[in-house]
């Protein structure tokens, strides 16, 4: 169960964090916190910072550093135009996954009786 | 041995310095991150496959934030790495979109298929 989770995140997580900085800015340890209280309970901060990095590179969001009062400046994410487009993509390709798995699960059910 | 050959791939001064500055500062992380970050870099430099001199610094820059952000707020290591640290290891490698030594290799592929595949049209 939690080996197949772990695979079925890896696909989703990025669209996951983009649904999350949709709504505000954020750093990294609040998404994983937020994500954290939502459920997400085996999600680790280095995951994410992972995947923080990724979504930079590709230019989906932009970041600006803010001090902290103690440790280095926080990177603070905020989705762009480009992201924007992204998670668009992503919400429809979600949909389409997830009403496809759906019809599957109801034709299966539909066997079973 | 590192260092020289980096030098060798960056060639840039500019380069090189911001290197050094960022392998500094995970030398100067406390216990027990320092071992930690030592033990991720190696790793990524061994198996992170990336031949370009900007990626590689751009993600020793990134593997030092996290670190001295990870030992700043104190968060446990597990928190960091998850219990598979290999798998984040290769994770946070893949996120860098540079030149991989294995991308020669993949266009060879590509290539050696397209042609074959001409040869099945005729």
């Amino acid at each position: 169960m939690r080996k197949q989770m772990t695979e079925m995140l890896k696909g989703t997580l990025e669209g996951i964090v983009l649904a999350v900085l949709s709504g505000r800015s954020a750093y990294g340890y609040e998404i994983t916190a937020r994500l954290r209280e939502q459920g997400f309970s085996d999600l680790v901060e280095g995951t994410v910072y992972a995947l923080l990095v990724r979504v930079e590179q590709r230019g989906f969001v932009d970041v600006e550093k803010i001090p902290s009062e103690k440790g280095p400046p926080r990177k603070v994410y905020s989705l762009n135009a480009q992201g924007r487009e992204q998670l668009d993509e992503f919400w429809h390709s979600w949909t389409f996954l997830a009403e496809r798995i759906e019809q599957l699960r109801l034709t299966q059910t539909e066997g079973d009786k | 041995m590192v260092a020289r050959w980096i030098e060798s791939l960056t060639g840039a001064l500019e380069q090189k310095k911001e290197y050094r500055r960022d392998k500094a500062r995970l030398d100067a992380l406390p216990e027990p991150y320092r071992s930690a970050a030592a033990a991720m870099h190696r790793y990524l430099n061994y198996c992170g496959g990336i031949v370009d001199g900007e990626t590689l610094i751009a993600m020793i820059g990134d593997l030092a934030d996290l670190w001295e952000r990870a030992a700043a707020d104190g968060t446990p290591l597990r928190e960091i790495v998850g219990a598979d640290p290999v798998e984040f290891a290769e994770a946070f490698a893949q996120a860098y979109e540079g030149q991989h030594w294995i991308d020669k290799e993949r266009a060879r592929l590509t290539e050696a298929i397209d042609r074959a595949e001409r040869e099945e049209g005729k």
